[in-house]
């Protein structure tokens, strides 16, 4: 289900969109990059999210916790065992996803709400541990990464340096989502999406394709939680493993268009970019606009924008109301 | 000893709120198979009316809890009716979405036009109480749990015994066959969240005569009732009101032994636990198990 399958549109448009991002630095200012940064690491994330939650169908509520697994282990390794970050970077994402292996073989024979309070109730979990383990981690009172002076282990790389960073992983989730949309791997996680007992009958395995989705959406996850983690230099549990992230992931990939490759790419830099201008427009009431246009989104557009775009363009209608007809009670 | 009992005693009391909290976040999720993100939401929003209401009128907390019941039994009916009712068949990520942005605008609502301090209602018996042995037993809060027990068990023999109840319980079972003897499904659902968000208000009333409350503990809320009903088992009251005393008691003795909030820790694992090995709940039966999802 890639956006747009027989218009060549759509990897000209990658293409070009690619190609302004990467000159971007050569004419935006300091505060344009760090938000187009944050763009691009909810895009990742979403796209990360997609993998187990989109075409798989299986809704993670918990994966902020690979999120704070990465970006914790590369601030145990530079401050205790005085790596550097690049070494301890794909460090991170083994660990993402060696713990995802670790938390599926129980999780993921769950379903529906059940598998998605279960992740939730690991990543809490998880948070409290680290939380506890305050001579590895520091606890509540944070554990702060060496990046300055003559003590630093990788000193500390700049704004335009960690746009490009999570650019980068930006390009390799999406890169990933979009081998995995195609291949053999993909369309067995689409099979469990929509039957996952007729999948089995079909001779797929699902426990290890549904593992392998988990372990692949955790490693991404972890990934861009280093790099969130070195560019904070300072991180605290409570907003490594904030329930608020896995919400922004699940949102953006959902509202974008969950299980399509471009859809939570589009999600993201919507609601990112709208969340930003309601943080300048609007100072107190950001939250309570933000929060009415998700549930506005969500009623009127439940199978996400992009699926109710490319639907209203095929039928050359807006049918706001026909979503509605089809889910309400 | 005497901290093991008098911890022992302050869990159950505390439990029991938290199984006021859980209730009807867990008849929601039996029902109507929607997780009430904003229902942590309600809680507080209910100890806002009471708290309010004790302010500006000086109502006694406890008549401030019946108003703040059934003014969101009202908001309740009103936002499944006008707005869940039209994702029901939605994806579960939509359902989830949709309470979560009902939570932000409860929370931040309460934020801007409350500010986000700590308050707690005056009682005239909060402080007082009476001991057994070495054990103090606090009036609020032995109130609170006595409340509590009172109103689970109205709510059972509501949905047990009353003709209405019997289309919740049957609209939970197989939606399609309840509409075909002719059960009014879109207003039964919503009755059954505003029964749910009656009960949040008036644990959130009950909860700020004993203790300090502030709109971002509505997350915390949230997750307890996660805790709460799973334990319980879905949709079962009296299985809510024993995982709320569980879940307080252990906590409580946590507390008492364990260093720092690992106790979380071990709640979170015990509901993973719980969630995996045994998903209709530590003494539920399995009674939602064979619902009937089409229709």
């Amino acid at each position: 289900m890639i956006l747009g399958r027989k218009v060549p549109v759509v990897p000209a448009g990658t293409g070009l969109v690619l190609a302004l991002a990467l000159a971007a630095p050569a004419v935006a200012d300091d505060a344009a990059l760090r938000t187009l940064a944050g763009v691009f690491m909810f895009a990742a994330l979403a796209s990360a999210w997609n993998i187990i939650g989109g075409f798989a169908g299986y809704a993670s509520f918990g994966n902020v916790v690979f999120f704070g697994v990465g970006g914790y282990t590369v601030a145990v390794l530079m401050v205790h065992a005085g790596w550097a970050f690049w070494p301890a970077l794909p460090v991170a994402v083994a660990a993402g996803a060696a713990y995802a292996a670790l938390v599926g073989l129980p999780v993921l024979r769950l379903r529906g709400h059940y598998f998605a309070v279960a992740t939730l109730g690991v990543a809490e979990g998880t948070r409290e541990v680290v939380l506890n383990l305050s001579h590895l981690t520091g606890g509540g009172a944070g554990i702060t990464m060496p990046v300055l002076g003559s003590r630093a282990t990788t000193s500390y790389p700049g704004n335009t340096a960690f746009y490009y960073l999570f650019l980068a992983a930006l390009v390799l989730a999406v890169a990933a989502a979009s081998a995995v949309s195609r291949s053999r791997f993909g369309y067995g996680l689409r099979a469990i999406h929509d039957d996952e007992q007729g999948a089995a009958a079909t001779g797929i395995d699902t426990t290890r394709v549904k593992l392998a989705a988990f372990a692949l959406s955790g490693a991404l996850t972890a990934l861009v939680g280093a790099l969130f983690a070195f560019q904070q230099v300072t991180i605290y549990p409570e907003r490594l493993f904030s329930v608020e992230i896995t919400v922004l992931m699940v949102a953006m990939a959902v509202i974008g268009g969950a299980g399509t490759v471009l859809g939570p790419v589009i999600g993201a830099a919507g609601l990112q970019l709208l969340a930003e201008y309601l943080r300048q427009r609007y100072l107190n009431l950001h939250l309570i606009v933000f929060g009415s246009l998700v549930v506005a989104v969500v009623v009127l557009m439940p199978e996400g924008v992009v699926s109710f775009a490319t639907g209203a363009w095929r039928e050359r209608r807006l049918g706001l109301l026909d979503t509605v007809r089809r889910y309400r009670v | 000893m005497e901290r093991f009992a008098q911890s022992t005693v302050y869990g159950l009391l505390q439990g029991g709120l938290y199984g006021l909290v859980g209730v009807g976040f867990s008849l929601v999720w039996g029902v109507t198979n929607i997780v009430n993100l904003a229902h942590g939401a309600l809680v507080v929003a209910g100890a806002y009316i009471a708290w309010e209401l004790n302010a500006t009128f000086g109502l006694d907390p406890l008549l401030g809890m019946v108003v703040a019941g059934l003014v969101l039994f009202g908001m309740g009916y009103a936002v499944q009716r006008g707005l869940i009712n039209l994702v029901m068949n939605a994806p579960i990520f939509m359902t989830l979405l949709l309470t979560f942005g009902l939570e932000l605008v409860v929370v931040n609502g309460l934020v801007s036009t409350l500010t986000g301090d700590y308050r707690s209602i005056p009682t005239g018996y909060a402080s007082r109480g009476f001991a057994i042995g070495e054990v103090r037993v606090p009036y609020g809060r032995l109130v609170g749990f006595g409340l509590a027990v009172v109103l689970t068990v109205a709510l059972a023999a509501f949905v047990g015994r009353t003709r209405t109840g019997r289309a919740i319980r049957a609209t939970g079972m197989d939606r399609g066959a309840a509409r075909l003897m002719g059960v009014p499904v879109a207003h039964v659902y919503a009755v059954t969240f505003g029964l749910a968000a009656a009960l949040a208000g008036a644990a959130g009333a009950v909860i700020g005569t004993v203790t300090t409350f502030s709109p971002a503990a509505a997350g915390g809320f949230t997750l307890r009732s996660f805790v709460v009903a799973v334990l319980g088992g879905l949709g079962n009251m009296w299985g809510a009101l024993a995982g709320g005393v569980l879940l307080g008691v252990v906590e409580a003795w946590g507390g008492q032994y364990l260093s720092g909030t690992l106790v979380n820790a071990i709640a979170f694992a015990v509901l993973v636990a719980v969630l995996v090995v045994r998903p209709s709940g530590l003494l539920g039966r399995p009674f939602y198990e064979a619902r009937v999802e089409a229709g």
